[in-house]
């Protein structure tokens, strides 16, 4: 598609719009092979249903519904005529060319048989088939005339701000289009309801078929009609159909939506794999709701001056209202005050406050950029826009999944990395029945799984090189250890183009994960003391009753030779004598041995009777069961969200664990009913 | 104490004149025609040995030094039926604790680091007074607690039948309970500091590891024994110590060897022959039978020890185990420890003074060095200037006793 000629014939330009190159390079996007590109459709879409409700504060419900058919099946499906082939001798071009090993045709019947079985083996593991991905939400809908726009156009979208997203580049869903396309040829269809606030029904519903013009980066609209909402239709109901490979990624597929369930305990999730030639490999996947609890929608924040560049600030002028510099400044960046901005220009030649930003050339923007990038005494961008899930909703929604032995959350506080904010929440698991030996680590960034590459992620890096795992009580050989790494941010660094691992070279990050992962592991520490300490009563008497038999003997035996070398009268042997001095040496009191031969030779003493004596001291010795040990085995947590950056603690009520702090201020008298609030 | 001069030029001995061959093919070597000379300083230590030995009784070096814990534990030599009524003792005790429904504990002296003392005055380390318990209704101490008392009656049961038998015995007679040999060895030594004997008292004696050879003679459990008359590779040293009586000799002094080569070497050579003396190795650390025989000889024939060590921390090591007893054997140390050993050889200054090559010569390795510099801090290195220094120029080179025969032997024929 050559848009423009260049004189030399033999270099033609040809300049490619985004969507060709997607098309082109989707492995940049997570579709690399068919298993993957099966995979990365529903999780786009999944995520896109999750952002629907979220936006508009809705608990999630969201269902996919995987549907396989075979290539017979889907022409069916898609309505093309099964042609019958001109050729039917012509089976070479149909067949790899590959030797298959001849059997001696003793048995014609049964070979036939063993033969057709494998080949019917070898579809089923490796040939790919076609899928009907169905995935539905309850979530805020579309608006009827922007669902072209939105799920039509490659890198157009409302994720660009400086905000916590799931998605990033606006190119989810319109990838899944464009694989929807290139391997099936057949449109998506939309249906959504779009809705203004958060509970009313809408009174409309729209049905939408897009296929998209990959040349011109632009939605081919087939159908698009709207009508009343008589079925009272919530949310939206994205149906596409592609080529893929559910054999390959079953696992993926099932781990991911397994790790979403984790990190979103708030949302109603379902999975339904259908397969029609084959009923027996259908799969359920259902997660209910456990929690109410949502976190609240992350807010757009101003871009932070050390995270901004030549060309941000140059977005920032073209859309800036502001007719002076102070005012850009001040208005367009976070941090920056008035006074601040006044300071800041003084620092810079040739420009001054009353100046208009939009006369500001591109070497005074490289300069002012320079200087930002310098300055430190830039408040630190703080955490308040991120939108985490919180200790209590991560220990829920790993609670439930997993079911471990024992767990512990722990949130660092918030940090920043190149000017970005970010907040790191973790939790640590023992034991659970589906848990591997050893450490296990899942990861989630702006609260969705990152599953592939995670050897190199930073999460993996510190529970496996940074922790000492022993120094917790904890054998990480041998425990059933499960990390869970939840990290929110405006911008999370991923490494490579495709959304699937952190590097562990931003040091702040690593330094935050191992902070929360240690704090995690203190938890366990004390608990798994506590634990090891209440084993330990209870099998006290066992351990000890092990040796009763041995003690008995042993003394009994003594005793015994006693009272024998006593009869055959070898005390007072000739060779009684030695150089030692008699007061230093151990000798028997004549009274008390007297008196125990006496008792060995009537039968009154025995090995019984010491097995008796013995058993009788470890009963009455038990020492009393530590209670305050069972209190805290019945303890449910209890999880305070810690707030950072209050500044004001006239009215704090300071104690060893925490600080109360009453969130309005009581003047005079600081009553004990006051709403509290904790920092740590 | 080092107050022997050495003569500073290695004489050469031709082997054809002092050896000839009898017609019963038995080697009959000569003493050495410069072995008066040779043996002169030996003779004066040994009559200055002889002279001062009536004063200083036993008695007197077992009054404790000032400055040193009366606390300190020390065992004694026992016969059998005490240490019988020591045990029963223990027993008796244990019992009434048990009928009483309490369980019972015992307290045992500690046999840890912290606890070893080392008393100038006498020349040897000794352990403190401190003690630990051992009690059974403790969960971690309860099974070490049942092991001690199988022991004491195993222990009690081989006494009673008047017989020895070997750590290994000990070990094998109930596998099950003490698991690993070091939990019954280590034991033993509780067992011996709680009744207040020595280890052999116990009865329980470990396998044959020294060798002795030469001009000695004694009767061991009634059979007579002539050290000179051993064939090539000697006696086995015996860990019976106390079936051992009469011993008698004409050597002039006892030769310490730490290498098994070395002391092959002399014994097939017959260099005791050529210097009447007695030679012992015990083939590295000595082993408890090997120190305590040597202090017999030594108490018994008045006589000097020399040794003849590696020129490397560990052979000066091995000194020290002869002189001032091993940490572990601390309660034992008076009937284990044999002081004043001249150390013979090989001194780092003897590498320069008799200019023996770099070929022999081996570098100290890193650890070999800090070893040196540990030594050095000890007292028993500090008490004496010489070694001292001799240290000091060792932590510079190391030289093996098997350098000797690359040399042909001449510096050992040389130098008492």
């Amino acid at each position: 598609m050559p848009k423009s000629k260049d004189s030399s014939p033999s270099e033609v330009q040809i300049q490619k719009s985004p969507a060709e190159f997607f098309a082109e390079h989707q492995a940049i996007a997570g579709f690399d092979n068919l298993g993957k590109s099966l995979y990365t459709s529903i999780r786009e879409l999944v995520e896109n249903s999750l952002d629907a409700c979220e936006s508009a504060n809705i608990l999630p419900e969201i269902s996919v519904h995987v549907t396989e058919y075979t290539q017979k099946e889907f022409n069916k499906v898609a309505g093309l005529a099964e042609s019958p082939r001109k050729n039917a001798n012509d089976q070479e071009l149909f067949q790899k060319k590959t030797k298959t090993p001849k059997k001696p045709p003793t048995e014609p019947q049964l070979t036939q048989e063993t033969n057709e079985s494998s080949t019917k083996k070898r579809k089923t593991a490796s040939q790919d088939a076609y899928f009907r991905i169905v995935v539905q939400d309850n979530g805020c809908g579309m608006e009827h005339n922007a669902i072209p726009h939105l799920l039509g156009k490659v890198l157009s979208g409302s994720k660009y701000g400086v905000r916590q997203t799931r998605g990033k580049f606006g190119l989810g869903a319109k990838m899944a289009l464009i694989w929807s396309k290139k391997s099936s040829g057949q449109p998506v269809r939309i249906q959504t309801a779009h809705r203004r606030s958060g509970t009313d029904i809408p009174t409309h519903c729209s049905v939408c078929v897009l296929d998209i013009d990959i040349s011109k980066n632009e939605p081919i609209i087939m159908e698009h009609r709207k009508y009343a909402n008589k079925e009272n239709f919530i949310g939206t109901r994205m149906e596409l159909l592609i080529a893929g490979n559910w054999t390959t990624y079953r696992s993926r597929i099932v781990q991911y939506i397994q790790q979403l369930a984790i990190i979103t305990p708030y949302a109603y999730l379902q999975l339904d794999y259908e397969n029609i030639s084959e009923p027996q490999r259908n799969l359920q996947l259902q997660y209910q709701r456990r929690s109410e609890q949502m976190p609240p929608p992350a807010a757009t924040v101003k871009h932070h001056p050390s995270s901004v560049n030549n060309i941000i600030v140059q977005q920032l002028i073209q859309m800036t209202r502001a007719k002076n510099l102070v005012k850009f400044l001040s208005t367009e960046l976070a941090s920056v005050s008035p006074a601040m901005a006044k300071r800041l220009i003084g620092e810079l030649n040739e420009v001054d406050e009353e100046m208009d930003p939009r006369e500001l050339t591109d070497a005074h923007i490289t300069r002012l950029v320079q200087l930002l990038k310098r300055v430190e005494i830039f408040k630190a961008p703080d955490g308040s826009c991120l939108s985490p899930l919180g200790e209590y909703n991560l220990n829920l929604g790993i609670q439930f999944v997993q079911k471990p032995d024992l767990i512990a959350t722990a949130r660092d506080k918030p940090a920043a990395f190149e000017g970005h904010p970010f907040l790191v929440e973790a939790a640590v698991s023992l034991g659970g029945k589906t848990m591997k030996e050893g450490i296990t680590v899942v990861r989630f960034a702006n609260r969705i799984p990152l599953l592939f590459e995670s050897g190199a992620d930073v999460s993996t890096r510190v529970a496996n090189s940074k922790i000492k795992w022993s120094s917790y009580k904890i054998d990480f050989k041998r425990d059933k250890i499960g990390v869970y790494v939840s990290i929110v941010s405006t911008k999370i660094p991923f490494k490579g183009t495709s959304k699937e691992y952190i590097g562990d070279d931003a040091t702040e990050i690593q330094q935050s994960v191992k902070r929360a992962i240690q704090s995690c592991c203190q938890q366990l520490k004390v608990r798994l003391v506590k634990r090891t300490a209440l084993k330990d009563a209870k099998e006290r008497s066992n351990r000890l009753r092990k040796y009763i038999p041995d003690v008995s003997r042993s003394l009994y035996g003594i005793l015994e030779g006693m009272r024998k070398r006593r009869e055959e009268g070898d005390i007072h042997g000739d060779e009684y004598t030695s150089t030692a001095s008699p007061s230093k040496r151990l000798r028997l009191d004549p009274q008390r041995s007297n008196q125990m031969i006496h008792k060995l030779k009537s039968g009154e003493m025995n090995e019984a009777l010491i097995t008796r004596a013995l058993n009788q001291a470890i009963r009455d010795h038990q020492p009393q069961q530590d209670e305050q040990i069972i209190v805290a085995e019945k303890a449910t947590p209890l999880f305070l969200v810690p707030l950072y950056n209050l500044d004001d603690p006239q009215y704090d009520v300071l104690d060893v664990l925490f600080t109360f702090r009453p969130i309005q201020a009581i003047l005079n008298v600081v009553s004990s009913t006051s709403s509290p609030e904790t920092t740590h | 104490m080092s107050s022997r001069k050495r003569q500073s030029t290695p004489a050469v001995q031709s082997q054809e004149s002092t050896t000839t061959v009898s017609s019963s093919k038995r080697r009959v070597v000569a003493i050495a025609p410069d072995a008066d000379a040779v043996l002169r300083e030996c003779r004066k230590l040994r009559d200055a040995m002889r002279s001062s030995s009536n004063e200083t009784s036993d008695k007197a070096s077992r009054v404790i030094p000032e400055g040193v814990p009366s606390s300190i534990v020390e065992v004694d030599e026992l016969k059998a039926p005490e240490v019988l009524e020591g045990m029963e003792s223990i027993a008796l005790d244990i019992a009434q604790q048990v009928l009483s429904g309490k369980g019972f504990s015992m307290e045992i002296p500690s046999r840890a680091a912290t606890n070893q003392l080392y008393v100038k005055e006498w020349d040897r380390i000794v352990l403190g007074g401190k003690r630990s318990s051992r009690s059974f209704l403790n969960v971690k101490e309860s099974r070490k607690a049942a092991i001690t008392l199988r022991v004491l009656q195993l222990i009690h049961a081989v006494l009673m039948k008047r017989i020895h038998i070997t750590k290994r015995d000990l070990f094998y007679t109930d596998v099950k309970l003490f698991v690993d040999q070091a939990e019954s060895d280590g034991v033993l030594d509780d067992v011996a500091t709680m009744v207040g004997c020595t280890r052999s008292n116990l009865n329980v004696v470990a396998s044959d590891k020294g060798l002795v050879v030469g001009r000695v003679q004694f009767i061991e459990d009634g059979d007579p024994i002539d050290c000179t008359r051993m064939g090539v590779g000697g006696k086995a040293i015996p860990p019976y110590i106390d079936k051992i009586e009469n011993i008698t000799s004409d050597a002039e002094f006892i030769l310490l060897v730490e290498k098994e080569a070395a002391y092959m070497r002399m014994a097939e050579d017959r260099f005791y022959h050529r210097y009447p003396c007695i030679i012992i190795t015990a083939k590295g650390q000595p082993d408890i039978a090997t120190r305590m025989f040597l202090k017999r000889l030594k108490e018994e024939l008045k006589i000097p020890v020399l040794g003849l060590v590696d020129s490397d921390p560990y052979g000066l090591k091995i000194l020290s185990v002869y002189m001032s007893g091993s940490k572990n054997m601390s309660y034992d140390s008076s009937s284990l420890t044999t002081p004043d050993i001249k150390w013979l050889g090989l001194r780092p200054s003897d590498l320069d003074r008799y200019d023996l090559p770099d070929q022999c010569r081996l570098d100290m390795t890193e650890n070999d060095i800090k070893t040196g510099k540990e030594l050095l801090k000890e007292d028993f290195i500090q008490k004496n200037p010489e070694w001292m220094k001799e240290l000091e120029i060792m932590v510079s080179d190391k030289i093996e006793l098997a350098i000797l025969y690359t040399i042909g032997c001449l510096v050992v024929d040389k130098q008492p």
